[in-house]
């Protein structure tokens, strides 16, 4: 049996105690994947697993309060759940997790690079071992797998569902913490130089608030302090500054809670490298507090509890 | 709104290096102000007459005065905004002096900066509002943590005062460190005949209870209505039924404890009673050294107990109280010695400590008041006292003088002489502090009339000659060095905080500086007041104090407490965090980092989670009001907007970036 097959039959044994279980279908076209959310069983055909299906469920899973839900994850997306969880934003009696051993989802950015300027529309997609398949106006193309891959998945430590109730497909060998080249050479420079990539990649903004939408850790719902007048933080002024602060606000929002799943970047319409910014935050936030967001259960943010001596900052032993 | 800015000179302090007279013509500039003007000493009874005239006058509705610290003056000038018909909280004050004149000596610069702040108060004050606090009822009881002679003054002066006292003490028996001296200067009484009666006037008050070997677990609340969690250690014995007649005590066959009452000079029994006048005078038994508690074998104290109080299963006990006022006077401890290689490091069995020549000299000590060196018992002839032993020394991170040393080594001389006629002092010093009201004549009369020989130099080293000790150090005054033979070496070893002072701090909530010593409100005009409303400090945890002073200031904190609590209600500040409702999305992040435990959820009329404040617990900390992500939680005074608005005055944001 496939993993595909494998998975559907899990759903299936759940389907009826379930309000909702959140996957993925083909989208507009065969290259791109959309959310799909199974209520029975005809919805359960259009399941899709593919390297293509990259949205995160558990962006979901707060707006689902109160209803039990099933969502199949992969390694990232249960690490949201998990923080969810410990941030007590959900139940756990009242989420069901199919859990996907992961090897990677594709950068739609990257494919778009790959392909030709303007390629059209994609007639058909065959996904092999390591290869897409592309058929464009009857014109076969192959991309390598391994050139496409989102760059989270490239540093992934967490291929395999942390916490999951069914969980398919083979699990990994345990992985190091690695980094990226970019997020290094980034980091490595001057501040002024950062300074005016930020004023240049800020100024393309154009506060669409997607990578705020598709965050799961974004539950402030309608009261986002980047649209409220009382108190006035910031104003809907598009500018790099104005934009950069809400990025700022949102980065430290995340602060011991981003499970980096990339989500923001994905969705941004101008390309911003959002991560950067997270991955340096978390960064931090694993040196001072030894913390990283999701990778186990019951540990709370440590921005989120009140200690009078934290373990690793020293106040009085300068 | 209408707006009145006063500028202070505070004499030259402020317009010595600050163009008052400037900063007051800028600020009638300033959004909404409509009076400006400047005054050689706001704060002075005309100062305020002149803010109030001018509130009625112009009809202000909000006032900001440019003088010095908030916490100088900030409750003076409400008062006086207050007297004139304004809400307290309409009022903003920018420090020009500490943060501006005192620090700076540009004159142009200074007023550009005095300006600045005059106008992130003015903008701060466009969006303050009326405030009203809150009363509430006080808890009459006070609970006093350590029963050395500070906190037994204070316990027994709160009583009287008729308020309901509970005692806590970390050891066995009330007393601390004056229950262990033998005479007291400068008029050389005996320390346990004026200490004996206040200890027993704390067993027998009705208003006060007594917990001993107890410490303090938790407290949570705020001044007026503490929750106090005291956890009294188990002491196997039935103290209600113990009578401390003392059988177990002569029959208990372990007798490897270490008797901690008499500085570790020698042992004792397993089971204790700490010496002939402890308060309460009951036995108790110390686990460690019990056979029947460690082997499960012997049992004697309980065969001989005649009201069959032994109990080996005890448990320790968690003790619930609340109470409105606390006075910490948890005292001090001695300075490690051995630290100093030159002393010895505790090779040499005849260097020992002040406290310990104590135990030496007092008639309920281990040798019954008979000086006998700890190595061979004997008389010692020639003592020799070291002073500043963990005092003025950096080099050991003890830079403060310990205050009490020269006196007591003065009195340690002068009693040596009165126990044995035909001995000589030797006392080495930095210099001479005494102070104190007929200190000096004391000191004086050591060298005089009892011929201690005094040398001013430090210790270079103590090395054995003989059956002596031979001590090798400076005389500076005769800029040779000497050596002084000698049969016993007594240490005058400094005064370091309490163990356990920084933690204890911690759940209180009262900080302790850099050496461990609770830092008092104001050191001049606060000097037992803490940070934290409702805590007060006593005797030597605030720093060291001799006994004179410590009794006063046990007598100054019970002031303090009794004036508290003879309000019937007490106001809580209105400057508290405050959750809008239809903004809070019930995520419960506040909660979590709250250091008070001052906001619970709460469901809504459509069962939605939200967060509510408890105002009197609250502190106004500000700590929720960061964590909310989406500014739902605003502490009430200090508002996102307002600290906005200030940051704004001073960092105009800038427009054109998007209009290119």
């Amino acid at each position: 049996m496939s993993q595909l097959e494998e998975l559907k039959a899990a759903i299936r044994g759940h389907l009826d105690s379930l309000d909702c279980v959140i996957g993925w279908e083909q989208g507009y076209d065969p290259l791109h994947a959309t959310p799909l959310f199974i209520r029975n069983e005809s919805d359960l055909e259009r399941l899709s697993i593919s390297p293509l299906a990259v949205h995160n469920p558990a962006t979901y899973a707060t707006g689902f309060a109160g209803k039990k839900i099933g969502m199949v994850v992969r390694g990232c997306h249960s690490r949201s759940i998990i923080e969810l969880l410990n941030e007590k934003l959900i139940e756990r009696e009242n989420v069901v997790l199919f859990g996907l051993c992961c090897d990677g989802v594709v950068s739609q950015r990257k494919i778009r690079t790959a392909l030709p300027a303007d390629p059209g529309f994609v007639e058909a997609v065959e996904i092999g071992d390591d290869a897409l398949h592309i058929t464009l106006a009857g014109e076969k193309t192959t991309i390598k797998l391994q050139d496409v891959l989102a760059d989270k998945c490239r540093i992934c430590a967490y291929p395999d569902p942390l916490l999951a109730d069914v969980l398919i497909g083979n699990k990994h060998d345990s992985r190091p913490e690695e980094t990226l080249a970019c997020q290094e050479a980034f980091e490595a420079k001057p501040n002024a130089e950062k300074f005016t990539f930020w004023q240049d990649t800020m100024s393309r903004c154009i506060r669409c608030y997607a990578c705020r939408n598709v965050c799961p850790m974004c539950v402030c719902q309608d009261y986002c302090i980047a649209a409220s007048r009382d108190p006035l933080w910031m104003s809907q002024e598009n500018s790099p500054a104005e934009n950069f602060m809400f990025q700022m606000i949102h980065v430290s929002h995340l602060t011991g809670r981003c499970t980096e799943c990339g989500e923001c970047e994905r969705a941004c319409p101008v390309d911003i490298p959002l991560m950067l910014l997270r991955r340096y935050m978390n960064k931090q936030v694993q040196e001072v507090f030894g913390h990283q967001a999701g990778t186990s259960l019951d540990k709370t943010p440590p921005l989120l509890t009140f200690q009078v001596e934290e373990a690793r900052i020293k106040e009085r032993d300068w | 709104m209408r707006i009145g800015v006063f500028i202070c000179h505070c004499g030259s302090n402020i317009a010595g290096t600050v163009d008052c007279e400037s900063v007051a013509e800028l600020a009638s500039g300033f959004p909404e102000v409509v009076y400006s003007t400047d005054s050689m000493y706001t704060c002075s009874e005309p100062g305020q007459e002149g803010i109030i005239t001018a509130i009625h006058e112009q009809k202000l509705d909000g006032v900001v005065v440019a003088s010095c610290t908030p916490r100088m003056h900030e409750p003076t000038f409400r008062r006086a905004v207050e007297r004139a018909g304004l809400n307290r909280y309409m009022f903003e004050m920018a420090n020009i002096r500490e943060h501006v004149s005192w620090i700076g000596k540009d004159k142009e610069h200074n007023t550009n900066k005095a300006a600045d702040l005059v106008l992130m108060a003015v903008e701060k004050l466009r969006r303050n509002r009326p405030l009203v606090p809150k009363s509430f009822e006080t808890i009459k009881r006070v609970l006093v943590i350590g029963g050395g002679v500070a906190g037994i003054q204070a316990a027994l002066d709160c009583a009287d005062g008729g308020l309901d006292v509970v005692m806590v003490e970390r050891d066995q028996s009330i007393g601390g460190k004056m229950a262990k001296l033998d005479k007291t200067f400068p008029t050389i009484d005996c320390s346990s005949c004026v200490l004996g009666p206040k200890m027993v006037d704390i067993a027998q008050h009705e208003k006060i209870t007594l917990h001993t070997c107890a410490e303090i677990e938790a407290v949570s609340g705020y001044v007026g209505n503490f929750s106090v969690t005291i956890r009294r250690r188990a002491t196997y014995v039935d103290w209600t039924k113990c009578t401390g007649c003392g059988v177990c005590t002569e029959k208990c066959p372990s007798k490897r404890s270490p008797d901690v009452f008499n500085e570790f000079m020698g042992t004792t029994t397993a089971i204790n009673i700490p010496f002939p006048q402890a308060i309460p005078k009951k036995a108790a038994i110390n686990p460690a050294t019990c056979t029947m508690i460690q082997k499960g074998k012997c049992g004697v104290c309980a065969k001989v107990c005649p009201v069959g109080c032994i109990d080996y299963e005890q448990q320790d006990e968690l003790i619930n109280v609340d109470v409105g006022a606390i006075v910490v006077a948890t005292g001090y401890d001695l300075f490690d010695w051995h630290k100093y290689p030159q002393y010895g490091e505790g090779r040499y069995p005849d260097v020992i400590t002040s406290l310990q020549y104590e135990r030496l000299l007092s008639a309920s000590g281990p040798t019954g008041g008979h000086i006998k060196r700890p190595s061979d018992g004997k008389e010692p002839k020639n003592v020799v006292f070291i002073q500043c032993v963990g005092s003025r020394d950096r080099s050991v991170d003890r830079p403060y003088c310990s205050g009490f040393c020269c006196m007591y080594t003065a009195k340690q001389a002068i009693l040596t002489k009165d126990h044995i006629p035909d001995s000589q002092s030797y006392v080495f010093y930095m210099d001479i502090r005494a102070p104190g009201k007929g200190y000096d004549e004391f000191t004086r009369r050591a060298m005089e009339e009892y011929g201690a020989q005094y040398v001013r130099g430090r210790v270079a080293m103590i090395y054995p000659h003989g059956e002596q000790l031979m001590v090798r150090g400076a005389d500076t005054l005769a800029g040779t060095q000497v050596e002084v033979p000698a049969d016993l070496v007594v240490l005058a070893t400094g005064v370091e905080a309490a163990q356990g002072a920084v933690k204890l701090g911690e759940t209180l909530r009262v900080v302790p500086d850099q050496y461990g010593f609770f830092v008092e409100s104001h050191p001049k005009l606060k000097p037992v007041e803490t940070n934290t409303a409702g805590v007060y400090l006593a005797g030597a945890c605030q720093g060291p104090k001799d006994i004179p002073t410590s009794v006063g200031q046990g007598s100054a904190a019970a002031a303090k407490a009794l004036g508290l609590l003879s309000k019937e209600r007490l106001e809580s500040d209105p400057a508290v965090s405050k959750v809008n409702l239809s903004r809070c999305v019930g995520c419960q992040k506040c909660i979590g980092t709250c250091p008070f435990g001052a906001i619970k959820a709460i469901t809504d009329r459509q069962g939605k989670l939200k967060a509510e404040v408890i105002e009197t617990v609250c502190q106004g900390c500000g700590i929720c009001t960061v964590t909310c992500p989406q500014g739902a939680i605003q502490l009430e005074h200090f508002t996102d907007n307002q600290i906005l608005a200030e940051v704004n005055a001073l960092c105009p944001p800038k427009m054109n970036a998007s209009f290119e």
